[in-house]
């Protein structure tokens, strides 16, 4: 590489600057900055009606095959990714879907896929947020297609995201993954006269089936 | 004259902006009636020039200081310094002690700083009146002046007392709390941005159909005013005091 | 297609194209004028311009609402500035400390960190990677340090396509314009610019101005230029420290694109960006997003480690961060500004500044407008750029809604105190304040000079000289009446009847 660079002489220059004493008042004690979270569920529920997340609560796995396979049969014809994971291949397999289907171990999803299904790693009440890692079948399969569908059990949902993100460091989550990402909602912008246009450059629709057992 | 329970025969010295004094002298006119009429022993050393602020503002605190200093040699004395304006009060209460911060000054500064005040507040906070009975039956809109606003942390002092005006109506202003565009000598040096900044305000104002505007103010006063009778604009400025003190 | 050859330069009036009422508001181009003087011309007609007065009053109107809401949304608001504050304050007091930290966290990721002093040698660094790894075409999500140190012309000088991703920021690339505001880069225009714009670019002449199918065009273009980047170069909110992770917040997905799908992966940053812990984002992703636009968070919170792991799907095979000081180092050891560099960039202080809804984000010149420019501009591009921080007429609006709470307004007037000091003064405002102060010393040459001035003034009205040159108030009286002059002078009337009054 022809440029080196200037490491040291930046580390140098912030020491000399730091070496100039400003006074450092003693952090504060306050209250809470959010309200407690009570019920995680409804609040989950309500957040995600806000942020234009379609999502359904099922029962149990028969009601979330079921809700899959809707989601699945609304779609255009096309091919469809999908994470590879035992419980995924499982519903995949019990639903018989007339439609093509690349796995994440085959690799990336194509640019023309109609959907994408993936896990997450949690999911958070305060915000009404998806949690997906690489290991939820890479970073392409929750931004690529128009449709993003998130597969999740009620366990997975915690309060609020200081519990979320303490998880993540105590789990080494981002130690074991190059990739992370908080997702609050189908992609959009109001780059036009302030005016929300969902579908920017990535999902128009995300979809949570949420299991409850 | 009006007896008011809590109000004992307080010393004031009177702080008159240097272009109030010159410029618009009925603001200090009518501070005096109105502090006279509330009991006050109201006095003005006449040796007070300008607090500074006018330097100090452009940058040049080496010509604000000496000016700083002669204050409060001005009132080293004075048991209450009430100022008909924000922007004043808070150069010597804010500012004065970073002005004089490396100075001998800096713990005289902030003693006399803790007795200045502006004169809603001092009205409100230190008298404890809301009601000075004044009376004055027109329609009038209140503008939030800046310094009175986030340095003085002055939110609602000026608006109980208009409230208690007899015959006053009081139209609240949309966007009352956005800066009329005076800013010292950025009036001047910024001059195109000044005048649109106050054209929008007058904007506001005429919104509100009020025939007065009033403020804490009298440079938010002066350039208002400056911008509505180029437009010839219903609304006339006057200064909160001169409200205060209206009798008819 | 890209915007061709030009890049995108910093903007200036002359390169705005500013709303299209059917006539251009396109300033002479004058190359002898210096920064100051240009700012002068531009904000004396951005401040006339009422059809943009209108178009901003709008877009903050809405902003403001949202805003209201987002703060609601939280238990303590307040606590949430000062939480902020006190976590950057941590940050940047230790700044080296967790700049090797985070370093040492990227590289046990297998990622690279390249330190860059100035803005060349960020752009060598980036430039050299792409001609190495015969880069054609370039993705770019939202950074404002990519457009401080002119990144996109260095790359297309080496024939890189460079493609600006976020909405905003790719219609201005497309009308050769730099961003109009650091969160909406083209919150200037309306629909029909931007539908005409599409129109005339895109070749497709049957473009409505629906949003939404303007979106969609736009979601077609980029599409392609995603697909077939070489090199994804992106922004950072924030550097992780112990995670050794950059934080991007959007909401378009177009940072997602940019970092998963080209096979090399660049982010260039502000070094003060650091937080210390990953888990400081739960507070700094709402305040950040409610400051930007409202929202509770952005839709995307991306975590970026490292370039694709073993095992792992996809992703970049390289990852760059490239530090830029470019003279923020320097702000360290000013004891009073070393807070500025707090700054989130959220645009907050831009969007309640009466000045900057006045005269516009073009009007700065600068990649950074608005209140946080005009205290940080000056000091990190330097005598050029001072007279900024004297546009202003300190209302401390700034201060108020800054989440990381920096003193805005307060730093403005030590910048001005600095710049004094330091005789970038002219000599005529020095000679004014010198007599003015020795006026002031005595009570008798202020009533004096007071007296004669509107003696004199009296006259030079009554002759019919108001304005012209013999007029001293000229400047005052251009926009506004003159103000009405008094007989006598408060002490005046005391001397002679007030003081003895009851």
């Amino acid at each position: 590489m022809g440029v080196k660079g200037s490491r040291e002489l930046i580390l140098q220059r912030i020491r000399d600057g730091l070496r100039v004493a400003v006074a450092a008042p003693p952090r504060t004690e306050s209250g809470p900055i959010f309200e407690h979270v009570v019920n995680p569920l409804e609040r989950f529920q309500i957040e995600c009606k806000a942020n234009l997340i379609a999502l359904t609560l099922s029962h149990d796995a028969n009601e979330s095959r079921a809700q899959l396979k809707a989601e699945l049969d609304s779609l255009a014809e096309g091919e469809i990714h999908v994470q590879d994971s035992p419980v995924l291949r499982s519903m995949i397999e019990a639903i018989q879907i007339n439609r093509p289907v690349k796995w994440s171990s085959q690799g990336a999803p194509a640019e023309a896929s109609q959907a994408t299904v993936s896990l997450a790693e949690a999911l958070v009440a305060q915000t009404g947020s998806i949690f997906v890692s690489a290991a939820c079948g890479g970073r392409g399969i929750s931004v690529v297609a128009p449709c993003h569908i998130v597969f999740a059990t009620v366990g997975q949902l915690v309060p609020d995201l200081e519990t979320a993100l303490r998880n993540a460091t105590a789990q080494g989550m981002v130690r074991k993954n190059s990739f992370a990402c908080m997702i609050s909602g189908s992609s959009r912008t109001a780059d036009i006269e302030k005016i929300l246009v969902q579908g920017a450059h990535g999902p128009r629709r995300l979809a949570v089936i949420l299991q409850q057992s | 004259m009006l007896e008011f329970p809590d109000s004992m025969a307080r010393k004031v010295s009177l702080f008159v902006p240097c272009f109030v004094d010159q410029l618009m002298p009925q603001v200090a006119v009518d501070t005096l009636k109105l502090l006279r009429r509330l009991g006050c022993d109201v006095y003005f050393p006449e040796d007070q020039t300008c607090c500074g602020q006018p330097a100090f503002n452009t940058g040049f605190w080496d010509d604000s200081r000496p000016c700083a200093e002669r204050f409060l040699r001005v009132f080293r004395d004075a048991e209450s310094i009430v100022c008909p304006s924000g922007s004043c009060t808070t150069m010597v209460r804010q500012f004065y002690p970073e002005l004089l911060k490396e100075t001998a000054s800096l713990e005289e500064a902030r003693a006399v700083g803790r007795r200045t005040f502006e004169l809603s507040e001092f009205l409100v906070k230190v008298m404890g009146l809301t009601d000075v009975g004044a009376s004055f039956s027109h329609s009038v809109t209140y503008h939030a002046s800046c310094h009175g606003l986030r340095e003085l942390q002055l939110r609602d002092e000026p608006l109980r007392l208009l409230k208690n005006v007899k015959g006053l109506k009081l139209i609240e202003m949309l966007r009352s709390e956005e800066c009329c565009g005076f800013g010292g000598t950025f009036a001047t040096k910024f001059e195109s941005i000044s005048v649109a900044m106050g054209t929008s305000k007058a904007d506001s104002i005429a919104v509100t159909g009020a025939e007065y505007v009033t403020a804490i103010d009298p440079s938010c006063l002066m350039h208002m005013q400056g911008i509505l009778s180029k437009r010839n604009d219903r609304a006339k400025t006057i200064h909160l005091a001169s409200i205060l003190a209206s009798e008819s | 297609m890209s915007n061709s050859g030009q890049g995108r330069a910093t903007p200036t009036a002359e390169n705005v194209r500013a709303h299209d009422d059917g006539k251009s508001a396109q300033a002479q181009k004058r190359p002898e004028r210096s920064a100051a003087q240009q700012f002068f011309h531009d904000a004396a007609i951005k401040s006339a311009d009422l059809v943009h007065r209108e178009i901003i009053r709008k877009n903050m109107d809405s902003y403001f609402v949202a805003h209201d809401r987002g703060r609601s949304r939280f238990a303590d608001w307040e606590a949430a500035r000062q939480r902020c504050h006190e976590i950057k304050r941590e940050a940047v007091n230790n700044l080296d400390k967790y700049l090797l930290q985070f370093e040492q966290n990227v590289i046990a990721n297998g990622g690279k960190v390249f330190w860059a002093a100035t803005s060349e040698e960020a752009c060598q660094y980036v430039t050299e990677l792409a001609v190495r790894h015969k880069v054609k075409t370039v993705v770019k999500s939202k950074s404002m340090v990519t457009e401080e140190i002119h990144l996109g012309l260095a790359l297309e000088k080496v024939g890189c396509d460079v493609w600006e991703t976020d909405l905003g920021e790719y219609i201005v690339q497309l009308r050769n314009e730099g961003p109009y505001h650091i969160v909406t880069p083209a919150m200037h225009l309306n629909r029909q610019q931007i539908a005409e714009l599409f129109r005339d670019k895109f070749s497709e002449p049957n473009l409505t101005e629906e949003p939404e199918e303007l979106v969609a065009a736009a979601r077609r273009k980029l599409r392609k230029a995603f697909f077939a980047a070489e090199m994804g170069i992106s922004g950072a909110n924030f550097l992780i420290a112990d995670s050794g992770v950059i934080a991007i917040s959007t909401n378009e997905g177009n940072g997602r694109l940019t970092t998963s799908l080209p096979k090399i992966h660049v982010a260039v940053t502000g070094i003060e960006k650091i937080l210390p812990r990953l888990e400081d984002l739960a507070t700094f992703w709402p305040v950040l997003a409610t400051s930007g636009t409202g929202q509770p968070i952005t839709t995307y919170g991306t975590l970026i480690g490292g370039p694709k792991r073993e095992g792992e799907v996809d992703g970049p095979d390289e990852f760059h961060v490239v530090l830029v000081d470019n003279g923020r180092s320097n702000l360290l050891a000013h004891k009073e500004e070393r807070e500025v560099l707090h700054c989130i960039r959220c645009g907050a202080c831009l969007n309640i500044c009466p000045v900057y809804r006045h005269v516009g984000g073009h009007t700065y010149g600068t990649p950074y407008p608005g209140p946080i420019g005009s205290v940080l501009v000056p000091r990190l591009e330097g005598k050029e750029f001072e007279h900024l921080s004297y546009a202003s007429s300190l209302c401390g609006a700034c201060t108020s809604v800054c989440p990381v709470k920096i003193d805005l307004h307060h730093h403005l007037l030590h910048n001005r105190r600095d710049f004094t000091e330091k005789g970038s003064a002219s000599a005529r405002e020095r000679l004014q304040f010198r007599l003015w102060r020795m006026a002031m010393q005595s009570p008798r040459i202020f009533a004096l000079g007071g007296w004669l001035t509107r003696r004199a003034l009296k006259m030079i009205y009554g002759f019919g000289l108001t304005g012209t040159i013999a007029d001293p108030m000229r400047a005052w009286n251009k926009g506004r009446e003159r103000v009405p002059l008094p007989q006598k002078s408060f002490r005046e009337q005391w001397k002679k009847e007030l003081k003895n009054g009851r």
